[in-house]
């Protein structure tokens, strides 16, 4: 049984679609890295996911269940676009409404349980409208966490976050997903962050999905390469490409790609009159991945 | 890692139970319910205090008010209002809270809080019906305050205290119950209009006044039909309860803010169920 799944999932804004015919899968307990342009309809599905939107066409279908079933609703915790918390009551009161509405039969236990995960239990008391955007996205965290959730969706909730806050979110998501064995639906535009903790990938381009994979099949998908300098970059691009299928020069560098062997390329390089002074082994990231592929299409 | 799930689907009783805890929680925790009772108290005693304050040649106003109960509602049925005395009863509450109301829902909208709610709660009815409630409950509350003011100011000026005790308790009764189907209503608008804040206040006040019965009166009047036929409205039943109630008059105010309630309730989670929340 999958989370989500979502089949020809339709939403438009004045005959403007945002979402068209989609189609997404998320398995159960994984961490989803929803990829996608400015506009590219990421925040929409997620909408339409969490009943904020009406869709035009399309089916959703939370674990098994039609997404309008209160008994899978109540399982569901979502941080869209902010916590969705009162300015002038407190921490602990947003929290206290959120469990109250629940209907959680321990509310102070839980609310104490959610912050410690969230680390923010010593700021309780303290009033939301003086919290930093760090905290904010912690408290929308812990106000999605109340009720055990089996499904977290959080659209872009390490924006803006300094490189600590990124860190503790990371650190925050992973111990969800080992701890409670949610399944998180996270879209970012920071991919070098989503890259760390995505179990799974879906990249989304016009309102269409138009590639699925885990994270797994990422990598092995991911081209190697190595990166290079010597003096004569430009002589030693020529050599190399004499022998390589794909030689090219990026940032600065002489990258060969689709070859991980550094002391047969530091070899052929020195038999050739050309000394290496920097020579690294490389993997293409999400982000990398990403823009190729973006470029692909734009071009088809 | 996966794990086993159990999906029990709430109760209509437990989700409205869930619902209803969270408004009355912000109720009583928002300084917005405590300002308004205390407005619903204030201006009663003003009303009354200032009209019978000397001006500044020592000469008293022509009193507003010839019973000190006229302040809580009218001595009787007044459809169409000749002097603001005619309008300054317990019927001003509707229009505080209709402002209470659409400040109270706004706020769900405006600090984003009604996308945790949608998001946890997919029947949109449980939304309007505890709004309605908790709503409905601070306008009665007001009436409550509303009361102590106006016996309070009655006093200030000395105004006479003889009434049928019966009437007035059905007319304060009926005003009282008339806050179901106002707070119905004001929730309806303010779900209307809930991405346009000042409308959904204005609205609300346009409402409240019964500027729209003063002209359906005008016309009953005009065309000589009963006046009675007014009192299918809210604002008719309101203006109804007055100081010659009876059992009738508290039986119409139960039916018509019932079944205004009722009505504005399905309308409302018709539009909300069909639109998108924000």
């Amino acid at each position: 049984m999958n989370a989500i799944e979502i089949r020809n999932l339709s939403k438009s804004f004045r005959n403007l679609y945002a979402v068209d015919g989609l189609n997404m899968t998320v398995p159960m307990g994984a961490i989803y890295g929803f990829i996608g342009e400015n506009g590219s309809g990421k925040s929409t599905t997620e909408k339409l996911i969490c009943g904020h939107l009406v869709p035009d066409n399309g089916e959703i279908k939370l674990f098994g269940r039609d997404y309008t079933d209160p008994g899978v609703r109540v399982r569901v915790g979502a941080l869209i676009e902010n916590a969705g918390c009162f300015p002038g009551s407190s921490i602990y009161q947003n929290l206290m409404m959120q469990a109250i509405n629940l209907g959680l039969e321990n509310p102070d236990e839980e609310i104490h349980r959610v912050l410690e995960i969230v680390r923010m239990s010593e700021h309780a008391q303290l009033k939301f409208k003086k919290c930093s955007l760090g905290m904010r996205q912690r408290i929308g965290i812990a106000m999605a966490l109340l009720g055990d959730p089996a499904l977290l969706i959080l659209d872009e909730p390490i924006n803006g976050l300094d490189t600590d806050g990124m860190r503790i979110m990371r650190e925050i998501l992973v111990d969800i997903t080992k701890k409670y064995g949610c399944t998180v639906l996270i879209s970012s535009h920071i991919l070098g962050e989503l890259e760390k903790i995505a179990t799974h990938y879906g990249i989304i381009r016009q309102g269409k999905m138009i590639m699925e994979l885990s994270a797994e099949e990422m990598d092995s998908r991911a081209q190697v390469f190595v990166s290079l300098k010597t003096k004569d970059m430009v002589g030693a691009m020529k050599k190399l490409a004499e022998k390589y299928a794909d030689v090219r020069m990026e940032d600065e560098y002489v990258r060969v790609y689709d070859v991980d062997d550094t002391a047969s390329i530091v070899d052929f390089l020195m038999k050739n009159g050309h000394v290496v002074s920097e020579i690294q082994k490389n993997k293409i990231g999400l982000e990398e991945y990403y823009i190729e592929l973006m470029s692909k299409k734009e071009g088809a | 890692m996966a794990r086993e799930l159990k999906f029990e689907s709430p109760s209509f009783g437990r989700r409205l139970k869930g619902m209803l805890g969270v408004d009355f929680y912000r109720l009583f925790h928002t300084p917005l319910y405590y300002i308004f009772l205390a407005i619903a108290a204030i201006i009663p005693a003003m009303v009354s205090g200032f009209t019978s304050m000397p001006d500044q040649n020592g000469n008293v106003m022509e009193p507003l008010y010839q019973n000190a109960w006229q302040i809580i509602a009218a001595a009787e049925p007044l459809y169409v209002i000749n002097t603001i005395a005619d309008y300054a009863n317990m019927n001003m509450v509707f229009i505080f809270g209709g402002i209470m109301v659409s400040i109270f829902i706004g706020h769900d909208y405006s600090s984003g809080y009604v996308k945790q709610l949608f998001t946890t709660h997919a029947k949109k009815q449980d939304y309007m019906l505890s709004k309605t409630i908790v709503c409905a409950f601070a306008m009665a509350c007001m009436c409550v305050t509303y009361l102590i003011g106006g016996i309070a100011g009655g006093l200030v000026a000395g105004y006479p205290f003889q009434v049928n005790v019966g009437s007035l308790l059905l007319a304060i009764l009926g005003k009282m119950v008339m806050s179901l189907g106002w707070a119905s209503l004001y929730t309806f608008l303010n779900v209307i209009f809930r991405r346009y804040f000042g409308v959904s206040i204005a609205s609300s006040f346009f409402f409240g006044t019964g500027i729209l019965i003063i002209g359906a009166a005008a016309i009953v009047e005009s065309l000589q039909l009963p006046t009675a036929f007014l009192n299918i409205f809210l604002y008719g039943s309101s203006v109804n309860a007055c100081l010659v109630s009876n059992i009738s008059t508290l039986l119409i105010c139960v039916v018509v803010s019932v079944a205004w309630a009722v009505f504005y309730n399905i309308l409302g989670t018709h539009i909300l169920s069909k639109s998108d929340v924000y």
